[in-house]
């Protein structure tokens, strides 16, 4: 198993104690291109942080390949989420003062590529994404489904083991979202990129393969959605 | 590194205003460092030029009147030095710290030539006193070794001196190789020196065997002045005095440890005093430079700690993507120290220029007292090791006004930072 879970809890604590996960068990392979879906407050969002090491749990366990995630020093914590974790953002979050060719070297510069090493492998993902044109212009002038494919390529270009797409389409609209789904799916099967997806968007979930609910900070339904019938209203486009 | 300098050059461009007027605090304190320093060095090369007038290595005695009562003789008895007091110090006793010792006598006298007279004081001197006390002779020469064994009536005046006995606008050296009249005698000029500012009195030099045979002066010596070495503290030197004028003080029957009966004149330890008070004037310079400074690092902490609030939603993606606490802190250090070197750059090099113009101003003019020409500033600058240390200053003064926003940068949570604005 490339990620597992194990009765993982996390309260907040801020004023009144609030146990957002109540022990998530969850497993996901090498290859799997899931989505977890819930409605807001479900806790969907706080399994995505700790899943991307960006939180800390209180109790239980979280393996990526076998390596035990807990306790982490920042410094371990952000080494990890360099090499093993891809990040997408709804809002993109791509640096706005910096072209879209430096946006992609970014991570690679925290692991100390030098420059021209980074710049070529840059170029190489934007082109694969078919954003060769537009590896120096800056975000401002991009539309958005350009700026989350910049984001895309930020987040392949260390080839990390995950791939965590945090909504990804909330930002797009309707056609986009559909290209940028298609878009991760053939990474996916391509060139088996494990990806995981937090939606609430029943649409975007039926574009993966298998769908985890998550209802009240515990691990509900898991579809098997290989043939991708989930959603009736989805089955052949994202409803906005 | 060029990474680094392109993330700065970045964040700089995004905020030129900001950044150039803070930059100003800082560039105003550096040059205000530097203008002070110099205007301070220009202040104490003028004043203690004198001091880099003499041989540093030379003392001098002379006879005073004693304060304490001793060998059943009363106080306030005078005390003149003599030829025997010569004898003692040339003597086996000091023999190991004394070099070259030479006496000097002296009168008050008028001299005149044609219709003009001046006041002056006539000291009958050693050529190897032009050496001790560096004297700086405009035209002709000084007085040597024949002057003394023929007791000639030759005389070296100082160039006010000279002027004063000449009429109106014309040139000292012009009284060269003529006979002027100094008491009841004619001497010969065969030399001008430079008047001495600092002393502003009028010596003119003759030969040390011609004045003391003229005025009859017996034994008795004015003072008497040596060269000396291998005393090197302040504390040496006190040590050296006490036993010279102890041994001094007995020879005329006063106490040794009275300070009245002889008085010493050490300009080796003067110099380390004069030293003392130019490093005291120094420090206070330069504190009085830093805390100019500081209002510009208080600014660069403050723009700092903006650019951190500003790019809080940034640090918060690069921490996302694997940037450590500590290439943040880095990035915010590396801005602080450049915008603080930059501009503590320019405001040093026109310090330097002002001080330049100092040079060219100030440093030219003279202010009259008591009919001696002051110089004002005497080259009012500062040398490399300001620079090295303005530089030190500047880097250090940089990482501290980034410290705290730099902290705060590294402590940005990316969750908090990420969540959808």
């Amino acid at each position: 198993m490339l990620i597992e879970l194990k009765d993982v809890n996390k309260t907040y604590n801020n004023g009144q104690p609030l146990h957002v996960l109540k022990g998530i068990d969850l497993s996901i392979d090498k290859g799997e291109f899931v989505s977890i879906m819930g409605a807001s407050g479900s806790g969907k969002s706080t399994l995505l942080n700790i899943l991307g090491i960006l939180d800390n749990y209180d109790t239980g366990e979280y393996y990526i390949d076998g390596r035990l995630i807990k306790g982490l020093s920042e410094k371990q914590a952000a080494d990890y989420r360099n090499r093993l974790i891809g990040f997408i953002f709804q809002s993109f979050n791509i640096i706005g003062f910096k072209t879209a060719v430096e946006n992609v070297e970014l991570p690679l510069f925290y692991q100390g590529v030098s420059r021209s090493k980074r710049h070529e492998m840059a170029m190489e993902y934007l082109d694969r994404l078919g954003l060769a044109d537009w590896a120096t212009h800056y975000p401002n002038e991009m539309s958005g489904g350009q700026k989350q494919r910049v984001a895309i390529a930020r987040a392949l270009i260390t080839k990390p083991k995950i791939i965590l797409a945090d909504e990804p389409t909330g930002a797009l609209d309707s056609k986009t979202s559909e290209e940028v789904m298609q878009l991760l799916g053939r990474l996916n099967r391509e060139e088996g990129v494990t990806i995981i997806v937090v939606t609430h968007e029943s649409g975007v979930a039926n574009c993966t393969d298998k769908i985890v609910h998550i209802k009240d900070g515990l691990i509900g339904r898991i579809e098997d959605n290989r043939m991708h019938r989930a959603s009736v209203f989805g089955a052949d486009t994202i409803m906005k | 590194m060029r990474d680094i300098f392109t993330e700065i050059w970045e964040s700089v461009r995004r905020n030129k205003l900001r950044t150039s007027l803070t930059g100003f605090a800082v560039s105003w304190g550096i040059f205000m460092l530097i203008v002070l320093l110099g205007a301070g060095n220009g202040l104490q090369n003028a004043f203690f030029k004198g001091g880099d007038q003499f041989a540093s290595n030379t003392m001098m005695i002379g006879g005073g009147y004693t304060s304490k009562a001793y060998d059943g003789l009363k106080e306030g008895r005078r005390i003149s030095i003599d030829d025997k007091d010569v004898k003692l110090i040339e003597g086996d006793a000091f023999a190991t710290n004394v070099e070259q010792v030479i006496a000097t006598v002296s009168t008050g006298e008028t001299a005149s030539y044609g219709k003009k007279s001046t006041s002056l004081t006539l000291e009958g001197n050693y050529p190897e006193r032009q050496q001790m006390e560096k004297i700086e002779l405009v035209a002709g020469r000084y007085i040597n070794s024949k002057d003394i064994a023929a007791k000639r009536k030759v005389v070296v005046l100082p160039q006010n001196t000279a002027e004063a006995l000449l009429p109106a606008f014309s040139q000292a050296q012009d009284l060269l190789g003529r006979h002027i009249k100094i008491g009841q005698f004619s001497y010969l000029v065969v030399g001008i020196t430079k008047s001495d500012r600092m002393m502003g009195n009028n010596m003119a030099a003759a030969p040390f065997s011609t004045i003391k045979t003229i005025y009859n002066k017996g034994e008795d010596l004015d003072d008497i002045t040596f060269t000396f070495h291998g005393l090197k503290t302040e504390k040496a030197n006190e040590e050296f005095e006490e036993q010279l004028r102890a041994a001094v003080n007995l020879r005329h029957r006063a106490a040794p440890d009275d300070k009245r009966a002889i008085w010493i004149w050490n300009r080796f330890s003067q110099n380390l005093q004069m030293n003392k008070v130019g490093a005291i004037i120094n420090v206070a310079l330069w504190i009085i430079g830093l805390f100019t400074l500081l209002g510009g690092i208080v600014g660069v902490s403050n723009i700092m700690l903006i650019t951190v609030k500003e790019r809080t939603h940034e640090f918060g993606i690069r921490k996302a993507i694997g940037a450590k606490p500590w290439d943040i802190t880095k990035l915010i250090l590396a801005e602080s120290v450049t915008i603080t070197a930059v501009f503590g750059y320019i405001g040093m090099f026109l310090g330097m220029l002002t001080c330049r113009l100092l040079d060219k101003t100030l440093g030219q003019s003279t202010v009259s007292i008591m009919d001696d020409q002051i110089a004002m500033l005497v080259n009012p600058s500062v040398g490399l090791d300001v620079a090295i240390e303005a530089t030190i200053v500047l880097i250090v003064a940089g990482s501290i006004a980034g410290l705290f926003p730099a902290r705060k940068a590294a402590r940005v949570r990316p969750i908090e930072a990420l969540r959808a604005e």
